[in-house]
């Protein structure tokens, strides 16, 4: 139990000073008028000093405390590095096995205190249980946010605080002055300790860093600045680099390769050039081989996503002959900005008859240049677009093979009818049939006579691709003149047209009809025709816009424009080999049907994994495909009759985190000795000071000294005297 | 072996045998093909031998290069749905075709509008009042595009025959067009091209004059080079052309 005197509780600030001022004005006035008249009367002095602490007594009311108080430990906050990072090896074990023994000497060591443990990776600390099993999620961890969010807390104030990590942390960063730091560690009000969870560096070869200089555009080549790192004593040498691309239904191509100095240093740098041909989602795989002893292999290879844009769609027409179907696609594409058209009709036949003396000087008709177009430039282009031209008159035959390698590789193609396509030109049983939606049909038979009108499918309705078409003349389209007779659709491929009475097999013919193949898209377009909804009385309707409005959804899907796609798909995190993977796929409003996701990984076949799920009224769907192994993946998500949608996505066991395997003591150092805290191992955490415990009031009791009526008394009395003396002075 | 003599070895057999695949072509495809129709317009009907000369003009062009072509051209007119079911028509005539009515002028715009181009063809350059009334009822639809003389380089005279010279039945000096955009829409000739091309039985229907047999190839060649600029537009001024061209018209002038 304690004892203290205090004021009245009631009494703020401003009261207390105006009291003060107008009672030493009173006192001052007073003395000054004793001294001027030098008055003698000690009664007189006497009452002065009553009066004033009268009056004092009377405005101030002193009051008599009396309390209990107890001492609870110190708070302390400690702060647990919980990147990815603390999965690194650490001499048998890991970082985050390490942490976790520190805990436990932590909570041994500050048994009286407070502790509270908070985990600090990016975003919002977390608490930590030391008993969850939950190992650490996230690429990298940001000390900076951790201890600015850590001051900013409400609440009562850790009096110490402790980071416990290996130091390589993202921020604050090296570079960070004396003076930075010391205002950063300044807002805790607190001391900061250090505790390292590892101190020695693995025997480790890494792919450290991999930059890109500029945005990745297709057909363009792009600078790949690399480094890479050798560490922890490991004899490195000349280590050799290759960049590979990612593809689906084949090996990994080769884009890149080198090798890196890496003899007397720690980390060398390499610039490697490579090109990506098509647009879109791209994975990378950047990949190093290791010498014997490499303790981290999770790090010797990098996944890099790369979105490629293009600047224009590069886009190579062939027609075998000049007809009003060209002229529309032609007129079309050449007034669409977005299209760097590369075209070659064949104007003339092996059986024309030009009637010239000298063609070379008289004909104004270059050779089709087949060969280079097929093999050296087929690359470049971001589709093709095949048009009624013989692939066996005009020797393009024996470049299918390649035409179908580029599909695959993710070119797309469009086949346009007309009596030389399909079946017609020579294309069935080709290499190319294999990509293509649907079978080129029978050689014998090539296309049919009969005038009809294609039909939208369920499919056809659903899908975006057909969706500005549909807004401008609904369903009716115009009458075609013939068809292409095809074979039935190829597995996953979408009719969106079918013809209202030819069959194959159970189902109608497909007469406008899509697929993925491999990396690539195709489509195949059965009749020669759409260029009715460019110039017809049926375009008139529309000045012929829906020819436009057809041929931007058919160029657009192609080129995965996300306009045409069904569904937005996407990781709802990053996806962690051995980690369960997450993906929201967003469907586009009116999506109706049942989801359908199927993920492979790219590269040679591989096992599907299939999932399911119903369309709920409105909002994302979230799919678990579970755990994966490292490595690229290609996601085909489907809603319904709609076209798949897909999304391409890495997955990485070691990915940034594992980038720098070094443990950074120094950084620790640096932050306890400017915290005003201290540094320790693992080995020295008993070392750490345990703050002072606490004092907290548990019972507090206040009364008045004296009644109120008793100090207005004296002070009364206190007054009066003094008026009674100075009258006897002679003081006015 | 000269352009005159390969085309007298031309018999009507090979017309014929083209004839005989032209069924199958006719049913798919059809809708594609060339097919040179003659325009109705105006309150003078020109009919006459020089309606042969659109069936001469797409059997030409089928014997000549790839384009499939219609041999049976039909006549359309400017007021009838049927003007816009194709982008190429065919006017002629030798006389004043007076004022078009208010439907065959609504006809024709939306027949441009959509892409349409029309050949003017004067069959009496000699006294042009039909190519001066076919540029006043124009004037209506195009108020603000003045005709324009092509120039020498303009993608008509290569689009596939090297052409230098404007040669129809009569020879020429140039051709005047409308140009909306990079696309003449409306071709002026004064060479009475049709003049060229029209047949009578088994033989030309009119005389050339003194150009001969080599002025009427060189009509046929601007028939086929203007067939060709319908169904490719500018194909020929793409840049992958353009570099062997230039070399190939100086080889010619040397």
């Amino acid at each position: 139990m304690q004892f203290r005197l205090a004021l009245a509780e009631d009494l703020t600030v401003l009261s207390l000073a105006l009291t003060l001022v107008i009672v030493s004005a009173w006192l001052g006035f007073a003395l000054y008028e004793l001294f001027n008249r030098r008055v003698r009367s000690l009664s007189l002095w006497l009452s002065v000093v009553l009066a004033t602490v009268g009056i004092l007594a009377v405005l101030l009311r002193p009051v008599r405390v009396q309390s209990r108080s107890r001492f609870v430990g110190a708070r302390v906050a400690v702060l647990l590095d919980r990147s990815r990072r603390l999965l690194l090896p650490d001499e048998g074990s890991t970082r985050e096995d390490r942490l976790r023994q520190i805990v436990k000497q932590l909570s041994q060591r500050f048994q009286g205190a407070r502790l509270s443990f908070w985990g600090f990776a990016e975003g919002e600390l977390t608490p930590f249980s030391p008993d969850s099993p939950k190992s650490p999620q996230k690429d990298e961890s940001d000390l900076q946010d951790a201890l600015r969010q850590l001051s900013r807390a409400a609440g009562e104030r850790p009096q110490s605080v402790i980071v416990v990590s290996d130091g390589r942390f993202v921020r604050p960063s090296n570079e960070a002055s004396d003076e930075e730091l010391q205002r950063l560690l300044g807002s805790l009000k607190a001391p900061l300790h250090a505790v390292a969870v590892s101190q020695r560096a693995p025997r480790d070869a890494a792919v450290r860093a991999v930059h890109n200089a500029g945005a990745a555009v297709a057909h363009q080549p792009l600078a790949l600045n690399l480094e890479v790192s050798c560490s922890g004593g490991l004899e490195c040498g000349e280590l050799p680099v290759v960049v590979r691309e990612l593809r689906q239904g084949e090996q990994s191509a080769e884009l890149a390769a080198g090798k890196v100095d890496l003899r007397d240093k720690e980390s060398a740098r390499l610039e490697l050039q490579i090109t990506l041909e098509r647009a879109g989602t791209r994975l990378v795989e950047v990949a190093i081989t290791p010498p014997e002893g490499d303790e981290v292999p999770d790090n010797d290879r990098r996944i890099l996503t790369f979105n490629v844009a293009r600047e224009r769609v590069r886009l190579l027409h062939v027609a075998g002959r000049p007809t009003y179907d060209v002229r529309s696609l032609r007129t079309w594409l050449k007034a669409n900005e977005s299209v760097d058209l590369v075209a070659f009709f064949i104007l003339r036949t092996r059986q024309s008859t030009p009637m010239t003396l000298r063609e070379s000087d008289e004909l104004a008709l270059i050779p089709f240049p087949v060969h280079d177009l097929f093999t050296e430039h087929l690359p470049s282009f971001d589709a093709v677009v095949l048009q009624d031209i013989d692939a066996v008159t005009y020797e393009l035959a024996q470049y299918l093979p390649a035409v179908e390698r580029y599909v695959q590789r993710g070119g797309g193609i469009i086949m346009v009818g007309g009596p030389s396509s399909f079946a017609g030109g020579g294309y069935a049983g080709s290499s190319l049939e294999r990509v293509m939606p649907a079978g080129m049909g029978d050689p014998n038979r090539p296309y049919d006579l009969a005038e009809f009108f294609p039909r939208y499918t369920d499919a056809g309705r659903a899908a975006p691709v057909l969706g500005s078409l549909r807004d401008l003349i609904s369903e009716d389209l115009p009458k075609m003149v013939g068809s292409n007779l095809l074979g039935p659709p190829r597995d996953g491929a979408i009719v969106l047209w079918e013809h209202p009475a030819r069959r194959v097999g159970e189902a109608a013919m497909p007469v406008l009809s899509l697929s993925d193949a491999g990396d690539g898209r195709s489509v195949a377009l059965s009749v020669d025709g759409t260029h009715q909804l460019a110039f017809s009385e049926f375009a008139e309707r529309t000045a012929g816009r829906a020819y436009g409005a057809l041929w931007d959804g058919l160029l657009g899907w192609l080129m995965r424009d996300p306009r045409y796609e069904a569904a937005r798909v996407e990781l709802t995190r990053p996806c962690i080999a051995g980690e369960p993977a997450e993906l929201r796929l967003t469907p586009l409003p009116g999506a109706s049907g049942p989801v359908e996701l199927e993920i492979e990984a790219l590269g040679r076949s591989s096992n599907k994994i299939v999932r399911r799920a119903a369309l709920p009224p409105s909002g994302p769907v979230l799919l678990e495909p579970g755990s994966l192994e490292p490595g690229g993946y290609s996601a085909k998500v489907r809603v319904g009759q709609a076209p798949a949608t897909r999304f391409d996505f890495a997955c990485e066991r070691g990915g940034v985190a594992f980038s720098d395997s070094r443990p950074d003591t120094q950084r620790l150092q640096r932050l306890a000795r400017l915290g005003g805290g201290q540094y320790v191992d693992r080995e020295r955490v008993s070392q750490l000071p345990v703050p002072a415990p606490t004092e907290v009031a548990t019972e507090r009791e206040s009364a008045p000294l004296l009644p109120q009526w008793l100090w207005a008394l004296l002070a009364a009395l206190g007054l009066g005297w003094h008026w009674i003396e100075r009258r006897r002075a002679g003081l006015a | 072996m000269t352009p005159s003599t390969r085309r007298s070895c031309l018999s009507w057999a090979a017309l014929s045998a083209l004839g005989l695949f032209a069924p199958a072509a006719r049913a798919f495809g059809e809708s594609s093909a060339f097919n040179p129709r003659l325009l109705s317009a105006g309150s003078r009907r020109a009919a006459g031998v020089r309606d042969s000369a659109a069936g001469r003009w797409s059997w030409e062009l089928l014997r000549r290069t790839s384009a499939p072509s219609r041999l049976l051209p039909s006549r359309v007119s400017a007021d009838r749905a049927e003007l816009w079911a194709e982008p190429f028509a065919i006017w002629s005539g030798d006389s004043d075709v007076g004022s078009l009515a208010g439907s065959e002028l609504r006809g024709l715009d939306r027949f441009f509008r959509l892409g349409g181009l029309l050949l003017v063809d004067d069959s009496a350059p000699e006294n042009p009042v039909f190519g001066g009334s076919a540029r006043r009822e124009l004037a209506k639809i195009f108020p603000e595009l003045p005709p324009v003389r092509l120039s020498p380089t303009h993608v008509v005279f290569k689009s596939y025959y090297l052409l230098d010279r404007v040669v129809g039945r009569v020879p020429g000096k140039s051709v005047d067009a409308i140009v909306r955009g990079k696309m003449a829409q409306v071709l002026f000739l004064d060479v009475d091209l049709l003049g060229a091309l029209a047949r009578e039985g088994d033989s030309w229907a009119l005389d050339v004059g003194s150009g001969g047999s080599e002025q009427r190839e060189y009509a046929v060649r601007l028939a086929v080079n203007i067939a060709m600029y319908v169904l490719c537009s500018d194909y020929k001024d793409d840049q992958v052309h353009a570099e062997w061209l230039m070399r190939r018209r100086g080889n010619s002038r040397r």
